[in-house]
């Protein structure tokens, strides 16, 4: 709104006043930009120095030799960088549609709005709370081969579990890896979409009913097509961070056996602060931050394209 | 739509709760259960859900040798101390954001947005020889300052949201009386949105409260946080399930509370207030 009869009267001269008042958001902005610009221009600026030399630092303290792509073509040609980069598409992918799935099928039971089915709600959310680390020893003692409750579980049901132990064998430890995800995100899809279902209008909702239309068709046609952004925006948030993951893996699994568990995450920690790889890791670094941005941007630019602000 | 249809849905919808609560909190206490559990019961087959519980290994932990007290008192100095450093960033960013017009706006909120997706590992290694040359290693303040990579973005996106509900007018009328822009954000506008001030806060906390990678790199023995203290027991000399389960519910405690208590702002704070909740 502007006024043009009251004026501040202790206001300054007029250039002076307009060069703040211009510019009053950038300035209460720029504190935090500044900030994050300075802790995450310096590792990808780092990184990618870095990443163009032979630098170990089990090995000597500054980088050794200028080697170009070296270190890139290195970590392409590394079958286990391959099979970290094959595990973690197919743990996100994988990961954020059967949460998705799920959440949405636990939103639309708790939306059946019946006495006690609020405190089933609260108490949902816990496994989201956890800190990553805790939740990994959590299914570790879960897990356990001798004596973990879903091992025991499995077997009274007469499923087949590996000798080696659900996360010992190559054939299930990914899977088992999945599954912690999925225990620990569900609920927060779950109470997401129900939160945002609340807020459809009843009146569509009977406009629907009184035309026949299916429990199904008003699912697709309408209820899911009002929460969009919502959807939208916890789907790509929790790609990125199971894309991330490295913090269960090195609780549960170490990325074994063989490579059957081994994420990106867990590569660049290992190559980076179990090996002292400096070059290497760098070079990894910057390739999962290209992937990332390519994957976020599509993302971004097909989602929000007629989303306004 | 016959009366008894309609029972036995009720009927399937509460053994959906329960089933659900079985699937999500059940091994939640199953774990607390392995923390007050007499330690040879811990894997017994079939598993005992009888004992007589004990709290021997919170003692260990806590009083005898106790290496978790000080860890707990760390975990508490390192988020505290990354809500307060937090704070005064991301509060006038978010003011900005929800009061004024600006050019390229979308543009700057997705790129906090962005920040959020970077994969914090990448980061460690830097941080890592830029904290241990500038003699920072082992400090508190090189985690508070590291987690701001976190904090920040997450913090301007749910204080937006917060701000956006105050009205525009209180703030107009003051303006009307001669207030400056400080004043009014200051006097007015913040202290109305306080609520939404505590919520972002105690999210904040949270985040920092469970990061396990920042300190895993940064921290020293005697500036551990618990997550760390909880991958110590698994390093060294066997693994001691009480002692690690006991420690770890000491860390799931609080975000627990947290999230309990802020029951109605939880889906805001979880999607970073993008969601109304």
């Amino acid at each position: 709104m502007h006024t043009t009869t009251v004026r501040s009267p202790r206001a300054f001269g007029p250039t002076r006043k307009s060069f703040i008042r211009r510019n009053l958001p950038y300035f209460l902005i720029a504190p935090s930009v500044v900030m994050l610009l300075a802790l995450i221009a310096y590792p990808l600026l780092f990184a990618l120095r870095s990443s163009f030399y032979f630098w170990n630092l089990q090995i000597g303290p500054e980088p050794l030799q200028f080697v170009g792509f070296e270190n890139y073509v290195q970590a392409f040609n590394a079958f286990d960088f391959r099979a970290a980069l094959t595990n973690t598409l197919i743990l996100s992918m994988l990961g954020t549609t059967l949460e998705f799935t799920f959440g949405l099928a636990i939103a639309l039971i708790l939306l059946k709005a019946l006495p006690g089915m609020n405190v089933v709600r609260a108490l949902l959310i816990l496994p989201t709370t956890i800190a990553p680390i805790v939740v990994g020893f959590l299914f570790r003692y879960l897990y356990d081969p001798g004596g973990g409750l879903l091992s025991w579980l499995l077997q009274s049901l007469w499923l087949p579990v590996p000798a080696e132990g659900i996360l010992g064998s190559p054939s299930t430890a990914l899977a088992a890896i999945l599954l912690v995800d999925i225990w620990q995100w569900t609920p927060f899809f779950a109470i997401v979409l129900y939160a945002s279902l609340l807020a459809v209008p009843d009146e569509i909702l009977e406009a629907a009913r009184l035309d026949r239309a299916s429990a199904w068709t008003i699912l697709m046609r309408i209820k899911l097509p009002l929460i969009k952004r919502t959807a939208i925006i916890i789907v790509m948030l929790r790609f990125m961070q199971i894309f991330n993951t490295f913090d269960t893996v090195l609780v549960l699994t170490r990325g074994g056996p063989g490579t059957s568990t081994r994420t990106l995450g867990y590569s660049l920690y290992e190559q980076g602060l179990v090996n002292f790889n400096i070059g290497l890791v760098s070079a990894m670094t910057w390739i999962t931050v290209l992937i990332v941005n390519v994957i976020v941007a599509l993302y971004v630019f097909f989602a929000f394209r007629n989303e306004e602000w | 739509m016959s009366r008894r249809h309609t029972s036995f849905n009720t009927a399937l919808t509460y053994a959906a709760g329960l089933l659900f609560l079985a699937i999500f909190v059940g091994p939640i206490l199953w774990f607390i259960a392995l923390a007050i559990r007499p330690a040879e019961t811990a894997f017994t087959m079939p598993p005992q859900l009888t004992f007589e519980p004990n709290l021997d290994a919170f003692r260990h932990i806590l009083v005898d040798p106790g290496t978790n007290a000080r860890q707990l008192v760390n975990s508490l100095i390192v988020a505290i101390g990354a809500v307060l450093l937090n704070l005064p960033f991301s509060v006038p960013a978010a003011y900005a954001l929800s009061r004024f017009k600006l050019r390229g706006k979308k543009n700057i909120m997705l790129w906090y947005l962005g920040l959020l997706m970077a994969p914090p590992v990448a980061f460690l290694i830097p941080y890592f020889i830029l904290i241990t040359r500038i003699g920072l290693q082992g400090s508190y303040f090189s985690m508070i300052l590291v987690l701001q990579t976190l904090t920040i973005p997450f913090s301007v996106w749910l204080m937006k949201s917060f701000i956006d509900e105050v009205p525009v007018e209180l703030e107009e009328a003051a303006r009307v009386d001669g207030a400056r822009w400080y004043t009014i954000m200051l006097r007015i506008t913040l202290p109305i949105v306080r609520p939404g001030i505590i919520v972002t806060s105690m999210f904040a906390f949270v985040f920092a409260w469970n990061n396990a990678a920042f300190p895993l790199v940064l921290s020293s023995r005697s500036t551990a946080t618990l997550p760390i203290g909880t991958l110590g027991y698994f390093a060294t000399s066997g693994v001691t399930w009480n002692y690690i389960a006991a420690a770890a519910v000491l860390a799931m405690i609080p975000p627990m509370i947290i999230f309990l208590v802020f029951d109605r702002y939880v889906v805001r704070g979880l999607t970073f207030g993008s969601v109304k909740g």
